[in-house]
């Protein structure tokens, strides 16, 4: 492997995990503080990435500069944590919540499955591509590496910002350590005051936004095709089973292992480039079955 | 200033608590006297919220199941559960202030009553920095106690607080407690306790619960005529 190739891998890698990230932030929080495993999660990312491509390419048919694309992809994560995980979390996990753990899966499966036809019914099966945002930037030449700005920078810095960013909220405002003590004792929680019903909604809200958000910074790197919610779903799945559930910054380090296992595989062994991330997951979890972070003990975000 | 008249509450199909009438008036300091599973739990449990009854629960003459359970607190009601302790993810003094700021309660306000705490549990000061996680079952409840008294203005609960309490840590609970009597007159106490004679003395009345009713009792032992 010459050190293009390496270099090439390492920043696929970072900006793939930059991606896988932020999609895996929202399933761990969600999963943290409620112990619901989201599955919908994955069709919340990808009508993201649907209705970040459709807004932008109307505004651009309009007049509007390119550059307009990425406060559209706030839009369009803001609209889909609002508008389909408010309501998700009202009307159906509000429910579920005492119910067996397979109940509840079966429950956001089910809404995986309908949002997956509805994205049909939407957007049709042929595929989107809107990548004026990926052109806004233009590229960065890195020891001879010509590579896009949004996917080596953008990407990572707002996957980190994210990072830091939901950590100071948990650790430092009054909100997020409503959360963190609902989190650990709900019933605690209630006996001194808390809305547990207030912030389980409030932090659905946020999982699902930073869904939208991360199918809303994917579009203009891909393909927006169906099926691509059920892959994200597997793949976040996979990052946040090997952190840890509910493990935020273990979040991070698992989708870094992962994204660059894969894309050193792509070039190394490209065969079983798309097994890779789960390898990494059966390896972890062999080895640790509550993750690389996981603790069988406290609840804790 | 809390009333309760014809409540009952089942789980499942047991019924827990059979048609409680009582009441308790402000500044009674009440002992609530019962074995495990009699329902002293249930009946703190269902003035909080937690627990579905029938019939009428009034707080200073406000109908309780008009006030979403989240909300009671900011009535002025602390309560401190037996078995939840304290969110090990804070401070000794984080966790006082929460009853606080999830109630909105000003900074002022909360300073106010975060001195009167400390003023009645002058130990909390010392360790207010120390995360919650690392104190001691003890001192845990002298937390849990002190931030219970957080929203507790006007009647605060305390759910078997003397349970696994060393002598020397449960006179000095006790003590506590006399000092907040002692503090704040117009106060109101409801203290359960499987025990009577921890509460002999302090006490100004007592309701003895047995499968879930209830009934004026003494805290003197069988015999005395006290």
């Amino acid at each position: 492997m010459n050190l293009t190739i390496f270099l090439l891998a390492l920043f696929d890698g970072i900006s793939y995990a930059a991606l896988i990230f932020i999609v895996a932030l929202g399933l761990t929080l969600i999963f943290g503080v409620m112990r619901i495993l989201n599955v919908a999660h994955g069709s919340l990312y990808a009508i993201g990435a649907y209705a970040t491509a459709s807004l932008t390419a109307w505004f651009l048919a309009l007049g509007f500069a390119p550059i307009l694309a990425f406060p559209l992809m706030i839009v369009s994560a803001v609209l889909v944590g609002v508008l389909l995980g408010g309501p998700i979390e009202w009307l159906l996990l509000r429910r579920i919540y005492n119910k067996p753990e397979v109940l509840q899966l079966l429950v956001t499966f089910a809404v995986f499955m309908i949002l997956e036809d509805v994205q049909r019914l939407v957007w049709g099966t042929q595929p989107y591509f809107q990548a004026s945002a990926l052109q806004a930037l233009g590229n960065v030449t890195v020891f001879g590496v010509t590579y896009t700005v949004y996917q080596l920078i953008l990407l990572p810095v707002v996957a980190l910002v994210l990072l830091l960013g939901l950590r100071i909220f948990l650790r430092h405002t009054i909100i997020g350590k409503l959360i963190l003590a609902t989190t650990e004792d709900r019933e605690a929680a209630q006996s001194i005051g808390i809305d547990a019903d207030k912030v389980f909604l409030f932090t659905f809200i946020v999982g699902a936004i930073l869904a939208g958000l991360g199918g809303a910074l994917a579009s203009p790197t891909t393909s927006i095709l169906p099926g691509m919610g059920a892959n994200m779903i597997v793949l976040s799945f996979a990052v946040i089973a090997t952190a840890g559930l509910g493990q935020i910054e273990g979040a991070a380090v698992a989708a870094l292992m992962i994204g660059l296992g894969r894309s050193y595989a792509v070039y190394l062994w490209p065969e079983v480039a798309v097994l890779v991330p789960y390898l990494i997951m059966v390896l972890v979890l062999l080895m640790r079955p509550e993750g690389l972070f996981g603790s069988p003990g406290t609840r804790k975000i | 200033m809390l009333e309760f008249r014809s409540v009952r509450a089942s789980i499942g199909i047991i019924e827990i608590l059979r048609d409680l009438d009582f009441r308790v008036d402000a500044s009674d300091t009440l002992a609530l006297i019962g074995r495990n599973g009699a329902g002293k739990t249930t009946l703190l449990r269902s003035i909080m919220g937690f627990t579905r009854v029938t019939g009428e629960i009034r707080f200073d003459g406000t109908r309780l199941d008009s006030v979403p359970p989240p909300k009671r607190p900011g009535l002025g009601i602390g309560y401190s559960p037996e078995d939840r302790r304290l969110f090990s993810a804070f401070t000794v003094e984080e966790n006082i202030l929460l009853p606080a700021q999830a109630a909105r309660i000003d900074g002022a306000e909360t300073r106010r009553r975060l001195a009167r705490v400390y003023e009645i549990l002058p130990e909390l000061r010392d360790m207010a920095a120390r995360p919650a996680g690392n104190v001691s079952g003890g001192q845990g409840k002298m937390v849990a106690l002190g931030r219970a008294l957080m929203s507790g203005t006007r009647l605060v609960m305390l759910d078997e607080p003397f349970q696994g309490l060393a002598p020397a840590l449960a006179q000095r609970y006790a003590a506590a407690l006399r000092a907040l009597r002692d503090a704040d007159k117009t106060i109101t106490l409801i203290i359960t306790e499987s025990n009577p004679a921890l509460l002999r003395g302090f006490a100004n009345r007592t309701l003895v619960i047995e499968r879930g009713e209830v009934s004026e009792g003494s805290l003197e032992p069988a015999g005395t005529g006290a």
